[in-house]
């Protein structure tokens, strides 16, 4: 063990997005620009279940725009399992791109364990 | 034993790196990738083992 570092996710690949709602067997993400309640968006654009806008992702800030009315258009809890779907999928992504094995552990208390084993390194 | 880098997600997207089993400071090169593509760090935390091997390196540097 050498360091820990905490990380918020900034969800900026487009194929991740792709990958994470393919996960969530949502519908594929499109890109372009949809009207929240009284604003529009451009990004790449997720329908998430029970939300009654769309969230669109900025991926050159990483950050995405929605409208839930205080989570009455939509609760936080689809968006935060988008967000965990996302990091998992980018994080093995990146790995198997450097040559690296990758494998995943669901843990108890719902989050998600990825062990990236680096071969040759010390 | 392949030194690994372990990435906890929180189900809120949180995530967490840790590399374990790489000599001093390389912990921090190997997971920079995944640190850098997943987004933004909040903290970064030295762990005893960190400073135990640096400090080693350190010494072994000194006796060449």
């Amino acid at each position: 063990m050498s360091h820990i570092v905490e990380i918020k996710t900034e969800v900026r690949d487009e194929v991740a997005i792709g990958s994470a709602c393919q996960r969530l067997k949502l519908d594929p993400p499109t890109r372009g620009t949809v009207k929240l309640f009284n604003s529009e968006a451009t990004g790449v654009i997720v329908s998430l279940p029970g939300w009654r806008y769309a969230t669109v992702f900025d991926t050159r800030s990483g950050e995405a725009r929605f409208d839930t009315y205080n989570g009455h258009w939509g609760k936080q809890a689809q968006l935060d399992r988008f967000l965990q779907a996302y990091a998992v999928e980018k994080a093995k992504r990146e790995a198997h791109l450097k040559g690296h094995t990758v494998t995943e552990v669901s843990l108890a208390d719902g989050s998600i364990k990825l062990t990236v084993t680096v071969g040759g390194a010390t | 034993m392949s030194p690994t880098i372990e990435i906890v997600v929180s189900p809120t997207g949180q995530t967490q790196v840790q590399t374990k089993g790489f000599t001093g400071s390389k912990c921090r090169q190997a997971s920079q990738f995944i640190e850098q593509a997943l987004g933004q760090r909040t903290s970064e935390q030295l762990t005893a083992e960190f400073h135990q091997s640096a400090s080693q390196q350190q010494s072994n540097q000194q006796h060449h």
